[in-house]
């Protein structure tokens, strides 16, 4: 015998045990991308399974699973847990039933290793937070949870009386359980009453996508249907089989629909799109809203927008005039002021618009030809888009694919439709308004929402809880916002004791020296954890009872199928002890539903309005939570109405042909190209000093911040190491090579308060032609390499909406040594498609 | 094939890859902790450990091998199909004198899909026809880019003279609970390599 190659062989089980007939089925949803693909959790004591044959496993199927049955578990949808302190076997596997969203069964490689997220005492996930930490003498030490609790109740009850409600800040996920969100913003924005309140992603809250809503357009009106439906789809700013893999390979793919696909790489969607009858433009970084307008001006040009829309639904200068609100009112436009303003520009003739952003003329008038049928019949267009467009440039670029989108009648209809695919799910159901009259910031005289991060770097916040983020790491600027944090930090004397009550003047003596404290309140450490001072252990997915939103407002539940690990408290249960001694009053739920059902009625009236399930659930003698769990990984796409005592559920949003505006109307938005490339020429990269665009987006293995997927096999397999795309030319010239460790840094990053500093991280160098020379492309938070240490901080650049230009990092590439991962990491092409 | 003949004897096979779940036997698998009829060695496993084991069988010769065109062959059961490659450069797992023969599972570990695109130029299988996952045949079968949640099953390959001979399976093979097990399943035959997949196996 010769030649035996067995290397490489991690341990590693060939077999997964299935669940025996009888075991306990819960209903879920994926955790993470805003799809949402419906999963179901079957749990079963340790040292039971169940057999291959159909009677002998609680899938009633024979193994082998046949293909796209939707009934395989692989090993990644495997766990043993605990269940009320027994240890369980779990599978958590798509529904394999569903004939919505994942029909079928089908998942993404995210969603496919779900199981893999739950704790476990002695597997990747060990390091989940337990028990409540307090930092003594730079070390978190555990407590217990009413030291915790009264810590955080009384340093934050002295910064309201000491320095007032504006030195008390909430950062927190904008997206997650409707009971979590409702009560974390019941207690920040409503009793304490405090507009130091910014979600997870950007400095300030507020509307992302403000051009669309001033378009008078819901940001989230399609279903998934419509891309189906639709005779064409225009995609921009996030690749869809990378990031919302099922909607791609379910609505989009298999309808043969021609994609004309917006994107500054040539990713697997882009080849996709072009081998199968559409188109790919590769714009210049920071060009859309540039194209887009260019693409407006060609269908303007040939007479081919929808006339009849314009007439009917489009607002006059007048009624412009009359609206209340003051975005509107400024930029809103009729159909001749926007004709007017595109072809007063040479910038978005067709040659105009070639030179700035890099799409052959050609490919422009091909798209006015596709997305308005040219001179025959108006096909049907469905428009999405994500933060690849409004996170380069917020207003211009959500305002131009707007605007485009009135100029097409793709409102709202069977097949017609703009809408954002979504970043996260949508469970920010607000228990209180945004107090906007309290925030220190303006637009030129008009309030807007506060720069948090801004009004934290000028020392003005006094205490900060931060929920669920890796808010360093996510934030712009992150190397400037980790020094002022490590200032702010080190004020006053350190905490010395394990005596809470010595804690507790020790952290109110920093605050009275201008420093801050810090709260984290999170599932496991990351990068801004280690700057905390207390950290509260978070419950999580599958660890308590909740419900939200997809991206086509499809309402399901979550629900609870294993312990939480140690003390951890889902979100609610904290914020609601804290503010319970604090004095507050309405902070009492004996349990998530109630929570649910108290947050229906501030739904009433917007997209996610579920008040009408929650009404029914009363008249029918049964819980909300109940109810919604009758209806299974299907759910409800709201709004709901309750027609004749039975649940009516919204497909789509403006059918009705009405719009977000006080007259009723949609309106074109200034697409103003001059603001966006005045920022683009203080944002762009210094290319005489060897500068390349950095921008960065997520990866399809990889979720948003890598907080399960760094402990996810799958995940650190395939990316041992943050990476960085980078051309052959640009690699070349530099001398860099698929694999090489790089150096990447800019030195005139602009920070939270405008000031040109120096940020950098690390990668390793992936060779590809998915980018072209001069761009550059990495994932935006691999721990230990924080790529937005390269992109800006300063929000005084997009004064409308508070918003950073995540997506338009810049800096120099340098070699600084090789890595042997090219022996384990596959470094071949990931934008390789096929003709369907 | 007799349903009450014993199908694996130790002697006809080496260990292969380690599985805790269950062993095969009269063509279903049994639930750990039931008793081989036939072997109890079997059943106690070796150091404490359950473990499976797999036919040794010739797949093919090392002549036969192609960087271009792949052959594909069933293992260890009909209907499981993989594909037998040399990838031209080292590789993980590569048999003969570059170490570049490898052979996989041409299932897809996404949603059992076969996959029968080889791309020369990239080392890679796929995009497969389904969901459009991508296998790096260089790489273990690591995804390059797709919706698998593992890397394709490896088949583990000794080369005995000019003989290759396939002797495990690391990795769980798509649609199996257990790579001997399932219901009505039988161990394939030592046929060889052909140019086309077996019925079954095919992405039509």
């Amino acid at each position: 015998m010769s030649d035996i190659s067995t290397n490489n062989l991690p341990a590693q089980p060939a077999s997964v045990p299935l669940p025996p007939p009888g075991s306990t089925v819960r209903v879920t949803c994926c955790e993470y991308c805003p799809v949402a693909c419906g999963y179901k959790t079957y749990t079963w004591p340790v040292g039971i399974q169940g057999g291959p044959a159909a009677d002998q496993n609680a899938f009633g199927i024979d193994f082998p699973a046949a293909a796209l049955s939707g009934k395989w578990p692989t090993e990644n949808m495997h766990s043993v847990v605990r269940v009320n302190g027994e240890l369980q076997n779990c599978i958590v596997i798509p529904d394999g039933d569903s004939e919505v969203v994942n029909v079928g069964g089908t998942h993404s490689v995210r969603g496919g290793a779900l199981a893999k997220k739950l704790y476990t005492e002695d597997g990747p996930t060990a390091d989940r937070y337990t028990r409540p930490l307090l930092k003594v003498d730079g070390q978190h030490v555990p407590i217990s949870w009413e030291a915790a609790t009264d810590l955080v109740a009384e340093l934050s009850r002295y910064t309201i009386d000491e320095f007032g409600p504006l030195a008390w800040g909430m950062k927190i996920y904008s997206y997650q359980y409707y009971e979590n969100v409702f009560v974390g913003s019941k207690l920040a924005l409503g009793a304490i009453g405090s507009p130091n309140y910014s979600p997870h992603h950007a400095p300030a809250d507020g509307d992302d996508v403000p051009g669309l809503s001033d378009c008078g357009i819901d940001a989230f009106s399609a279903a998934f249907a419509d891309d189906k439906a639709a005779d064409v789809l225009f995609i921009a700013g996030s690749d869809p089989y990378e990031t919302k893999t099922v909607r791609f390979t379910t609505w989009q793919a298999p309808a043969g629909v021609p994609i004309i696909y917006v994107d500054p790489r040539k990713t697997f969607t882009a080849d996709y799109a072009e081998k199968n009858g559409g188109l790919h433009l590769q714009l210049n970084p920071g060009t859309d809203t540039c194209l887009y307008n260019a693409i407006a001006r060609e269908i303007i040009d040939q007479g081919w927008e929808n006339r009849d829309f314009i007439d009917q639904y489009v607002a006059s200068e007048s009624e412009l005039a009359a609206e209340s609100g003051w975005r509107r009112q400024r930029f809103g436009q009729s159909f001749e002021q926007y004709r007017d303003y595109l072809l007063g520009r040479d910038e978005f003739s067709l040659s105009g618009a070639e030179q700035i952003t890099g799409v052959p003329a050609d490919k422009i008038a091909e798209t006015a030809r596709m997305l308005s049928g040219g001179s025959g019949e108006q096909p049907k267009t469905v428009m999405l888009f994500e933060k690849g467009l409004y996170w380069s440039h917020n207003y211009e670029n959500t305002a131009s694919i707007g605007s485009l989108a009135v100029l097409l009648g793709s409102t709202g209809g069977e097949g017609r439709a703009i809408s954002r695919m979504g970043g996260h799910q949508r469970g920010g159901q607000k228990g209180a308004g945004y107090p906007i009259d309290l925030s220190p910031h303006e637009y030129e005289g008009q309030k807007i929402e506060m720069d948090t991060e801004r009004w934290f770097a000028e020392g003005n916040t006094r205490f900060r809880w931060i929920v669920g983020t890796n808010w360093l790491g996510a934030m712009g600027g992150t190397s400037a916002l980790r020094r002022i944090t490590a200032d702010l930090i080190s004020r006053g004397p350190a905490v010395d004791s394990t005596d809470p009550a010595v804690a507790v003047r020790r952290l109110k003596a920093r605050m009275d020296e201008g420093g801050t404290v810090i709260v984290h309140q999170e599932i496991y450490p990351n990068e801004s954890t280690d700057m905390a001072d207390i950290i509260l252990p978070a419950a999580t997915w599958g660890e308590e009872d909740f419900a939200r939103n997809n991206a086509e407002r499809r309402l399901r539940i979550y629900e609870r199928f294993v312990d939480p690990p140690g003390e951890a408290r889902p979100d609610w249960q904290i914020f609601a002890e804290v503010a319970n001694k604090m004095g507050f009053d309405g902070f009492s739920w004996e349990d998530s539903n109630a929570i649910f059902e108290e947050a229906s009625e501030r739904s009433a009236g917007g997209r996610r309005d579920f008040a009408a399930l929650v009404e029914k659930a009363k008249a029918d003698g049964k819980r909300g939570h109940d109810l919604l769990r009758e209806f299974g990984t299907q759910g409800l796409q709201t709004p709901l109405r309750l027609v004749d005592g039975e649940l009516v559920e919204t497909e789509r949003l403006h059918t009705d042909m009405k719009f977000k505006s006080d007259s009723g109307k949609a309106n074109f938005v200034l697409p103003d190209w001059d603001a966006v490339a005045n920022r683009n020429g203080i944002l762009g990269p210094n290319t005489g000093a060897g500068e390349l665009w950095v921008l960065n987006g997520r990866v399809n293995a990889l979720w948003n911040n890598l907080f399960d997927n760094a402990r996810r096999k799958i995940s650190t397999e395939r990316w041992p190491a943050n990476f960085l795309e980078i051309s052959a030319e640009d690699a070349a010239e530099r001398g860099i090579e698929s694999g090489d460790l790089l150096s990447i840094e800019s030195r005139t990053v602009l920070d939270q308060l405008g000031q040109a500093h120096t940020g950098g991280f690390t990668a390793v160098a992936y060779v590809t032609d998915t980018v072209n020379p001069g761009v550059t492309f990495t994932y935006f938070l691999y721990p230990g390499s924080p790529a937005n240490t390269v992109t800006s901080a300063d929000s005084s650049l997009q004064p409308i909406s508070l918003r950073y230009n995540f997506k338009l990092g810049k800096g120099t590439v340098t070699k600084i040594g090789t890595t042997d991962l090219g022996d384990i990491m596959s470094f071949a092409p990931r934008n390789l498609a096929r003709v369907n | 094939m007799k349903n009450d003949e014993p199908l694996l004897r130790r002697r006809d096979f080496i260990l292969g890859g380690v599985a805790i779940g269950s062993v095969l036997a009269a063509g279903a698998i049994l639930p750990l902790g039931l008793v081989l009829r036939d072997d109890e060695d079997l059943a106690q496993g070796i150091g404490g450990v359950q473990v499976a084991f797999f036919p040794r069988t010739k797949v093919g010769t090392i002549g036969q091998v192609s960087t271009t065109d792949p052959l594909f062959f069933d293992y260890p059961l009909t209907a499981q199909s993989n594909v037998l490659v040399d990838v031209g450069q080292r590789a993980i797992g590569g048999i003969g004198q570059d170490r570049s023969v490898v052979a996989f599972s041409n299932i897809c570990t996404h949603m059992g899909c076969p996959i029968t695109d080889y791309n020369a130029d990239e080392r890679v299988l796929g995009p497969c026809v389904c969901h459009f996952t991508t296998f790096d045949l260089a790489k273990d079968g690591q995804v390059v880019l797709g919706q698998a949640t593992q890397n394709l099953p490896r088949v583990l390959l000794e080369l005995d003279g000019d003989d290759i001979i396939a002797t495990g399976v690391f990795r769980l093979i798509s649609g199996y609970a257990n790579n001997l097990g399932g219901v009505n399943v039988e161990i394939a035959a030592a046929s060889g390599a052909t140019t086309t997949p077996s019925d079954g196996a095919t992405d039509e």
